[in-house]
C-alpha cells in the first residue's frame, strides 16, 4: 500500500490505524530497503500541505518536516544558521539534497547525521504530533537517545523542527571530516556558534560534536572555556572532551578522532567568528 | 498495485505498478527507456539521474508512485533532433569511455548549467567538480567530463 495524503490529519489517522513505513525524501529508507527487502506499506509525507518550507515566527524559526536540504540552502536565514547551511551543502550530493529532509535526518538518528550538531548548537526542539494526543515538543538533545533510537512513538510524526531565534550577533560554522570530501560517512564533525565583544573576545559560544559518541553532544565545559578567548589564538583543551567516546574502526582510531576534533573546534570557532 | 500517471519526455504515460516499484525500474522495465542506468544499490553512483519537475533526482531513490503527476525527463528526452549541447560536448571532449555513467553525467550536467544560469552564477571548474559529487565514473578520471560540461555551459 502506498499512501500519500495531502492532509496531516489523514496521515496521522493512517499511521495510527495501519502503521506503515513513514517516508519523506526516502534517501535513508530506499537505499537501506533494496536487495528485496522493500517494505510493502508506505506513508509518504511529501504531499501533505503545510508541512514543508521554512517560516519565521515570533518565538521560533520553523523548519517543516518535508523541508529539504536544498530548501535550507536557498532560505534566507540568520548567520547562526550558516553551520546548518554548510552541512546541507555537503550532505550526499545535489540529488540527495533535493529529496532528503532535515526531519528525516533527525528521525533516522545516525550518529553521523550531519544535521544534528548544527541544530544542537541552535538549541532546536522537535514538534511531535499524533492523532490522539496532539502535539508535544521535545528538545533535540532529548529526542535522539541512541544509535538509530529516538523518543518518537509509533503513532507520531515529527511535524517541525523549531529553533528559538538565535542572537543576531552570533556567527556559526561547520567542519566535517571524512576519508573523502563527499559520499562518505563522517569521521567527526563540529558545529560552532560564537559571538565576540567589542574587544574581539569571545562572549558567547556553543559547540556540538557529532560522530564521536552514539548521539551528537553539546560541549558545555569547552563552551565555558572559550569565553574571554580571542578566536584567532583560540586554545582548545583536549581534556574537556571527556564525554566523547569515539569508536575505533577502519575509518579512524579513537586517538585520531580525538585529535581531529580538537583541530576541528579551533577551525570552526575561527570561521564562526568570521576569521 | 497503484495506477501512476506522469509525463515522460513530453508524453503522457500511465500504468498499474506495484507500489514498491522504484522509478528507475518503471522507466527501464515498463517504459523500456533503458538509457537511464542502475550502477549501484546504495544511491551513490548517479547513473540513474533523471529530472523530476525540473530537479535532478536519483531515479533509484524514489518510487514510481512518488512521481505520480510529475514531469520527468530522461536521457532519451534531451536531444531535439540534433544532439543536446551537453551530449555534443561529451562527444567533442571524449567525456566518456565505457559510457555507463554518461546518461547520469549528462542529466546532472544539464541540471547544474541550468541552475547556475538561473541564479546568474558562473559554473567554473571547481563548481563543476563540487556539483558532480553525486556521479561516479570508473573510467575517465573525470577530467574530460569536467571539460565537456564547461564547454556545454558556454553553449547552453
Ligand atoms: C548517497 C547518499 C549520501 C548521503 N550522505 C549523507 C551525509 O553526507 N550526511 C548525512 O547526514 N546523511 C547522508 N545521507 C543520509 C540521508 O540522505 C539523510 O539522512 C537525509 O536527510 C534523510 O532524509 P529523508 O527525507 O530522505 O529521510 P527518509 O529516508 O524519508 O526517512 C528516514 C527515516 O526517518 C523517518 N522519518 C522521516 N521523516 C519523518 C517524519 N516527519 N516523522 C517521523 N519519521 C520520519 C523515516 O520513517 C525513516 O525511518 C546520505 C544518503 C545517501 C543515499
Ligand atoms: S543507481 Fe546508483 S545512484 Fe541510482
Ligand atoms: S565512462 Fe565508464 S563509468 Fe564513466
Amino acid at each position: 500500500m502506498y499512501h500519500a495524503p495531502t492532509e496531516l490529519n489523514d496521515a496521522l489517522r493512517t499511521l495510527s490505524e495501519e502503521g506503515g513505513q513513514v517516508v519523506a525524501g526516502g534517501t535513508d529508507v530506499y537505499p537501506s530497503a533494496k536487495q528485496g527487502k522493500m517494505p510493502t506499506h508506505f506513508l509518504d509525507l511529501t504531499r501533505i500541505s503545510g508541512l514543508g518550507g521554512i517560516s519565521h515566527h515570533q518565538d521560533s524559526i520553523r523548519i517543516g518536516a518535508t523541508a529539504t536540504w536544498t530548501d535550507v540552502i536557498k532560505s534566507d536565514l540568520p548567520a547562526a544558521f550558516d553551520a546548518l547551511k554548510q552541512a546541507a551543502r555537503e550532505v550526499g550530493s545535489v540529488q540527495i539534497q533535493n529529496s532528503g529532509t532535515i526531519a528525516g535526518n533527525l528521525c533516522n538518528a545516525s550518529p553521523a547525521a550531519d544535521g544534528v550538531p548544527p541544530l544542537l548548537a541552535l538549541d532546536a526542539s522537535v514538534e511531535l504530533t499524533s492523532m490522539t494526543r496532539g502535539s508535544r515538543r521535545c528538545p533535540l538533545s532529548e529526542f535522539i537517545t541512541g544509535v538509530r533510537q529516538t523518543t518518537l512513538l509509533p503513532d507520531e510524526l515529527l511535524t517541525a523542527i523549531l529553533v528559538p531565534p538565535p542572537p543576531v550577533e552570533m556567527g556559526s560554522a561547520f567542519e566535517k571530516l571524512g576519508s573523502r570530501r563527499y559520499l562518505v560517512i563522517s569521521i567527526s564533525m563540529t558545529a560552532a556558534m560564537v559571538s565576540c565583544d567589542d574587544t574581539g573576545k569571545i562572549e558567547q559560544a556553543r559547540i556540538a560534536i557529532g560522530a564521536c559518541s552514539p548521539v551528537a553532544l553539546r560541549m558545555p565545559l569547552l563552551e565555558a572555556s572559550l569565553i574571554g578567548q580571542t578566536p584567532k589564538d583560540v586554545t582548545i583543551d583536549p581534556d574537556l572532551f571527556a564525554s566523547l567516546t569515539p569508536i575505533d574502526d577502519v575509518r579512524g582510531s579513537t586517538e585520531f578522532r580525538l585529535d581531529v576534533v580538537v583541530e576541528q573546534c579551533a577551525r570552526a570557532v575561527k570561521r564562526a567568528a568570521n576569521l | 498495485m497503484t495506477t501512476v500517471s506522469m509525463t515522460v519526455n513530453g508524453k503522457a504515460v500511465s500504468a498499474d505498478v506495484e507500489d514498491r516499484t522504484l522509478l528507475v525500474d518503471y522507466i527501464r522495465e515498463h517504459l523500456r527507456l533503458t538509457g537511464t542506468h542502475v550502477g549501484c544499490d546504495t544511491s551513490q553512483c548517479g547513473a540513474c539521474v533523471v529530472h523530476v519537475d525540473g530537479k535532478a533526482m536519483k531515479a533509484c531513490t524514489m518510487l514510481a508512485v512518488t512521481a505520480d503527476g510529475a514531469d520527468v525527463t530522461t536521457i532519451e528526452g534531451v536531444a531535439n533532433g540534433d544532439l543536446h549541447p551537453m551530449q555534443k560536448a561529451f562527444n567533442d571532449n571524449h567525456g566518456l569511455q565505457c559510457g555507463f555513467c554518461t546518461p547520469g553525467m549528462i542529466m546532472s550536467g544539464i541540471d547544474m548549467v541550468n541552475r547556475y544560469k538561473a541564479d546568474g552564477k558562473t559554473l567554473d571548474e571547481t563548481a563543476i567538480r563540487h556539483e558532480l559529487e553525486g556521479n561516479i565514473c570508473r573510467c575517465t578520471g573525470y577530467h574530460n567530463i569536467v571539460k565537456s560540461i564547461q564547454q556545454a555551459a558556454g553553449e547552453m
